[in-house]
């Protein structure tokens, strides 16, 4: 069984920690993605993985056994790089065989599994070229290859798709994709690419300053953010943020006052002032304020984005702005008058001081 | 629009080329001259009568200077070749294996260059005569490879860190060692490095003066600057004979440059990356 356990890893230059106690199992065959801003340590953490960065402390397991210390190419790992990283004076049939050679691998069975791999990956007529002779989709296929050619445990992806422009990008990620579901490797993936993670991911891994911050599956981290940093991290536009106190009456009332809600679906404890977090896509807008109903608010359209299907308004609520996602036809526009409906399901509450949020509470404010 | 910047840009390429050719037209112009023709006054400026008599003289009266082009070849491509064998190695560990005080080794590599190579010719000598590598090829090309290293070391050096490393870091995952990324990914990616590293301290090696001179004191063993510069004679000064001993040496020099220049221009990482 090739399940990768990182038992709290971590990874010091000088002082500078950049990766703090990372622990996880990654099971078989799963597709893990490190998804965080630049900076926050997954690709540290993927190279710690593949052996190029030593490991300050923790311990690394791949199939049962201790890694820390054995040498790349004996870890049983492939990488496909950022920057495809093909040998430019080899051709792609060399750049895809050079593992096998060093490996001693007969001559014979070089050439069928480079040729079944090219097969695979729509190379074969590429073969005999140099990585210059290429398209980008086509070097990026070839570093690929060259991984799959090693048959490895694990496959390790760094962000192998940013230097690709954005339409071969989503064909690229749909391959990667059907790749994986026939070949079923265990494979880590880095990525600041949100949509990467979530349409390629079966857990994500989400980042930040060197710390996870939160593991789960799309759905829970897209549904469940641990805290404000996934919670604006994942989602695009961005999730609202707009601070609420609790006034004498027990109402949560924002700063500016015009956005007031009985009760929140959270524990919020003794806790006088929280953080609301909604997505953009959660507020449901109204043609008119259809009188005092609960959680409707009166707004006004300050500012429309048609994006095509969709379309973003910059709403103000007194002081308070929000951006909210409408469809694109026949979308509000700029100035016009209309009424957001907030859906207490669908709000998230965090603590203002630690950012972690607030557990939902068991008397959960029941949906309209 | 552009047109006239351009021309202003043309005009001072062709100024400065001919600036530094000159002297190597006139000493040509002058291999070709006759004995009156150098010392005609006004001075002749193409030569009249034209003449290859200095070459044939040359070939007859001092056979030597074959030697002397030779063994300037033997010592100047010696250097080159273990100058780039160990400022290879060097440059490369300091470079890229991420050795600690990788910076300060330099600069003291730097610093070392920086010693006037007459202050070392005394103690050179005479270590060189205790150990009998006077009039060696071996001792001159130790010699020079010694003056020539710490350059060598600093354009390759510079050259390795323009490499993207992904590409040595995929060859360890592929299985490589050290050694063998060096040799064979290192090395071909970099060969436009070493090709202009070693053109420069192969013409270096051939025009060294001083070393060459003091560690080479058989006649049979000089190189070609020491050689020509023993011409003059105790009577007088053989301009035709000097000149045409110079095109001569320069002519292996000229000809090694026309191979290997168009290989220095080459892209040759183009392709490993996006």
């Amino acid at each position: 069984m090739t399940e990768v356990k990182l038992d709290r890893i971590g990874k010091k230059y000088g002082a500078v920690e950049a990766v703090q106690q990372f622990d996880l199992t990654i099971r078989e065959g799963e597709f893990l993605v490190l998804l965080g801003p630049s900076g926050c340590g997954k690709s540290t953490t993927l190279r710690m993985i593949a052996g190029l960065e030593s490991i300050t402390s923790g311990d690394l397991t791949i199939g049962g056994a201790r890694m820390n210390d054995v040498d790349p190419k004996d870890r049983g790992v492939a990488m496909v790089f950022q920057n495809y990283a093909l040998y430019p004076h080899k051709s792609v049939f060399d750049n895809m065989a050079m593992a096998l050679k060093l490996q001693k691998v007969p001559t014979a069975e070089i050439e069928e599994r480079v040729g079944r791999t090219a097969e695979l990956l729509g190379l074969t007529d590429y073969l005999q070229r140099k990585p210059a002779a290429l398209s980008g989709g086509q070097r990026q296929r070839v570093a690929i290859g060259r991984a799959i050619v090693r048959t490895p445990k694990v496959f390790l992806f760094d962000e192998p798709l940013s230097n690709l422009d954005a339409k071969l990008r989503v064909k690229m990620r749909m391959e990667l994709q059907e790749l994986h579901d026939r070949l079923g490797a265990t494979s880590v993936y880095v990525t600041h690419d949100q949509v990467e993670a979530m349409t390629l991911a079966d857990r994500i891994v989400i980042m930040n300053g060197g710390v996870v911050a939160q593991v789960g599956t799309p759905r829970e981290v897209y549904d469940h953010p641990a805290d404000e940093f996934v919670a604006g991290f994942i989602g695009s536009p961005a999730m609202n943020f707009l601070d609420l106190a609790r006034d004498d009456t027990g109402r949560w009332v924002s700063d500016c006052g015009n956005l007031a809600l009985p009760a929140l679906p959270a524990d919020t404890g003794s806790r006088s002032r929280v953080r609301l977090g909604v997505r953009p896509e959660h507020i449901e807008v109204l043609p008119e304020a259809p009188g005092p109903a609960p959680l409707t608010y009166p707004a006004r359209v300050l500012l429309a984005e048609l994006l095509g299907a969709d379309a973003l308004l910059s709403l103000g609520i007194g002081e308070t702005r929000l951006l909210v996602r409408v469809g694109g036809a026949d979308h509000p526009v700029q100035g016009a008058h209309l009424a957001i409906r907030l859906n207490p399901a669908q709000l998230h509450v965090f603590d203002i001081d630690t950012g972690r949020a607030l557990p939902r509470s068991a008397a959960e404010v029941p949906p309209r | 629009m552009t047109k006239r910047p351009r021309f202003g840009l043309y005009a001072l390429v062709i100024l400065s080329v001919v600036v530094s050719f000159l002297p190597i037209i006139w000493l040509v112009l002058t291999s070709l001259k006759t004995t009156e023709g150098i010392y005609a006054w006004p001075p002749q400026y193409l030569p009249d009568p034209f003449t290859l008599k200095n070459y044939i003289n040359i070939f007859t009266n001092s056979p030597e200077l074959l030697l002397y082009v030779l063994n300037s070849f033997i010592v100047a491509l010696g250097c080159t070749v273990v100058a780039l064998s160990f400022g290879g190695m060097a440059g490369y560990a300091l470079s890229r294996l991420g050795m600690r005080r990788a910076g300060v080794l330099m600069v003291f590599i730097l610093a070392v260059s920086m010693f006037p190579p007459v202050s070392l010719l005394p103690s050179l000598f005479q270590t060189f005569l205790n150990l009998g590598l006077l009039n060696t090829y071996t001792g001159l090309i130790i010699a020079h490879t010694g003056l020539f290293l710490p350059f060598t070391v600093w354009m390759l050096a510079s050259y390795f860190a323009t490499l993207p490393p992904e590409i040595e870091e995929a060859a360890r995952m592929d299985g490589m060692g050290f050694f063998r990324i060096f040799w064979s990914i290192v090395i071909p990616l970099s060969w436009p490095g070493f090709v202009a590293t070693g053109l420069i301290v192969f013409i270096f090696s051939w025009n060294e003066f001083p070393l060459a001179l003091v560690l080479m004191t058989q006649n049979a063993m000089r190189t070609a600057p020491v050689g020509i510069s023993l011409y003059p004679g105790e009577y007088a000064f053989p301009w035709e004979t000097i000149s045409t001993a110079t095109v001569i040496a320069i002519v292996p020099v000229l000809i090694i440059t026309a191979i290997f220049q168009k290989q220095i221009v080459g892209g040759l990482t183009a392709g490993a990356g996006k």
